[in-house]
């Protein structure tokens, strides 16, 4: 399954670090699709994407595809932003609960309403990609 | 063992603009603004020098020149110790923090007198750029920070949350700014003094939405000593003092989001240190005469003060709007003016929480003076109140 993408011609303000084990989110990302660790002894999902499960701190973890769908739970828009980000103002942001049961916050696409559906786009800046939600189109 | 643990004096700097551009051919320096208030705070107390064993800093803002400065302040005060010195760090927790150790100094009789001291200088850094240093203190530096949020762009998410859950009203959240500039007006030390109006609030520019500039902290600095000691000692003076009845600590082991979906708006830290708290000094919330909170924004003081127990979950900024926490209210909050109008010179707000619970169990806090204020409760915390630090304080005259 593919996420929306979304081009953008800028350059990420503060691009991610990347490392050899988050290599992989960040690949995914910018084919897209939203993937994140699960720990194969809990069977729990974690985000951010880590070598163990810190629910129970298993070695052990694999990759999975998330469906990238959920609800909006929160979301602001920031006028007065750190200076690298002075060319974004203004950013709205947000805290979206997957339908897996998984709580992130990204960048908001649009002006969706709280607990709307939502789903993921990627946000493909010139340098490499980040995620939004959007709403849902009906 | 532990032993009973007093405030018995204490002093402040006026909250503001202390700091010097760097280009100013006459600078403002941290030691001279700091160590005059030591000599003030041990004159409240009553005390000679020669008693302190203990120096416990909030770290200075990486502004300050002068490295290793609690050592610095040893020596620039003269002060050998035999109790321990540092200097601590917790984000906004910090001030809490050094107080919690000087206190817990004591408690363990490492030492007889401990000051808990510290001096924040940020205001002549511009916003966008001290932002871009605070930005990485919240969330996670590779998935958070990416996309550009603030410390107080998590709080603004509380806010929008908390209002549409609740129904509580805009005008209702904006409130806590117009109740605390009336508390801050009654305070000399205050970084802003004059009328603020409702409306002023709701037309102030955006900052994070639904918050504007005046339900954000202004950004200030100011320096502040506090002298805690064995009981006894405060005792022997024969001057009031401010009892530690109890403290309480919770932190629910999630930095600033929780990838397991929780309750964001109920601050389940604040909840869980107040409970301790509140065992440890054996009483309630309904017991407490005042209570000064942590609260850099209008909501976290509102969402707060409900974990604390001050205010039933989802009415917070329904009883402020109407006047349950101001002065000459129910349970009076931030009687000094709070975050958002006494200032918030961040590494040292929990210094001046404890100083203005100092000043009012004392009865030293003049017009803003809660009348027979006998127990009183202060927190602090760190990201989203994902850490909470409370301590409950009994006057005793």
């Amino acid at each position: 399954m593919s996420l929306p993408i979304i081009d953008l011609p800028s350059a990420r303000p503060w691009p991610p670090r990347v490392s050899a084990f988050t290599k992989p989110f960040w690949d995914a990302l910018m084919e897209g699709r939203l993937i994140t660790t699960r720990g194969k002894r809990s069977g729990r999902l974690t985000f951010p994407p880590k070598p163990f499960c810190p629910h129970d701190w298993g070695r052990e973890v694999e990759w999975v595809e998330l469906s990238g769908r959920g609800k909006l739970y929160a979301q602001t828009v920031i006028h007065a932003a750190p200076a690298a980000f002075a060319g974004e103002v203004p950013i709205r942001n947000g805290i979206v609960d997957l339908n897996e049961g998984l709580r992130v916050a990204a960048r908001i696409v649009g002006e969706p309403a709280l607990d709307t559906a939502v789903e993921c786009v990627v946000l493909r800046y010139s340098d490499g990609p980040l995620f939004g939600f959007r709403a849902i189109e009906t | 063992m532990t032993r009973r643990v007093a405030v018995i004096g204490g002093a402040a700097s006026p909250i503001g603009k202390l700091q010097t551009a760097a280009d100013a051919p006459l600078q403002a320096l941290e030691h001279e603004i700091l160590a005059p208030l030591v000599i003030d705070a041990m004159a409240t107390a009553g005390l000679p020098k020669e008693e302190v064993g203990a120096l416990v800093f909030a770290m200075c803002r990486p502004y300050t020149l002068q490295k290793y400065f609690a050592t610095f302040m040893a020596n620039c005060l003269r002060l050998p110790l035999t109790g321990t010195i540092m200097e601590v760090l917790g984000n906004g927790m910090t001030g809490g923090m050094a107080f919690d150790v000087a206190v817990n100094t004591v408690a363990l009789g490492q030492a007889d007198v401990a000051l808990a001291l510290g001096i924040n200088m940020e205001s002549q850094v511009a916003s966008a750029d001290h932002a871009m240093s605070t930005m990485r203190a919240t969330g996670d530096v590779d998935f958070h920070t990416i996309f550009g949020f603030t410390p107080i762009a998590w709080y603004a998410m509380d806010a929008v949350r908390y209002m549409h859950e609740f129904g509580a009203a805009r005008a209702q959240l904006a409130s806590v700014a117009v109740k605390d500039r009336r508390h801050a007006r009654l305070n000399p030390i205050a970084q802003f003094r004059k009328p603020l109006s409702l409306e002023e609030v709701l037309a102030a520019r955006p900052i994070v939405e639904p918050l504007g500039l005046y339900e954000v902290p202004p950004r200030g600095d100011g320096a502040v000593c506090l002298v805690v000691c064995r009981e006894g000692v405060a005792k022997a003076t024969g001057r009031p003092y401010a009892l530690v009845r109890g403290r309480g600590f919770s932190h629910e082991g999630a930095h600033q989001i929780s990838e397991v979906p929780s309750d964001m708006t109920a601050f389940v830290a604040a909840q869980g240190a107040a409970a301790a708290a509140y065992r440890a000094a054996g009483i309630a919330p309904a017991d407490l005469d005042l209570a000064e909170l942590y609260a850099p924004c209008s909501i976290v003081q509102v969402l707060a003060g409900e974990a604390l127990g001050l205010t039933p979950r989802g009415r917070g900024a329904a009883q402020a709007a109407a006047g349950e926490t101001s002065l000459g209210g129910r349970i009076p909050i931030c009687t000094s003016g709070g975050c958002l109008s006494r200032g918030h010179p961040a590494y040292v707000t929990g210094l001046l929480t404890i100083y203005e619970l100092w000043e009012q169990l004392t009865h030293r806090a003049g017009e803003r003076q809660v009348r027979n204020a006998r127990l009183a409760a202060g927190s602090c915390e760190l990201g989203n109140y994902n850490a909470a630090l409370i301590h409950i304080l009994e006057a005793v005259a």
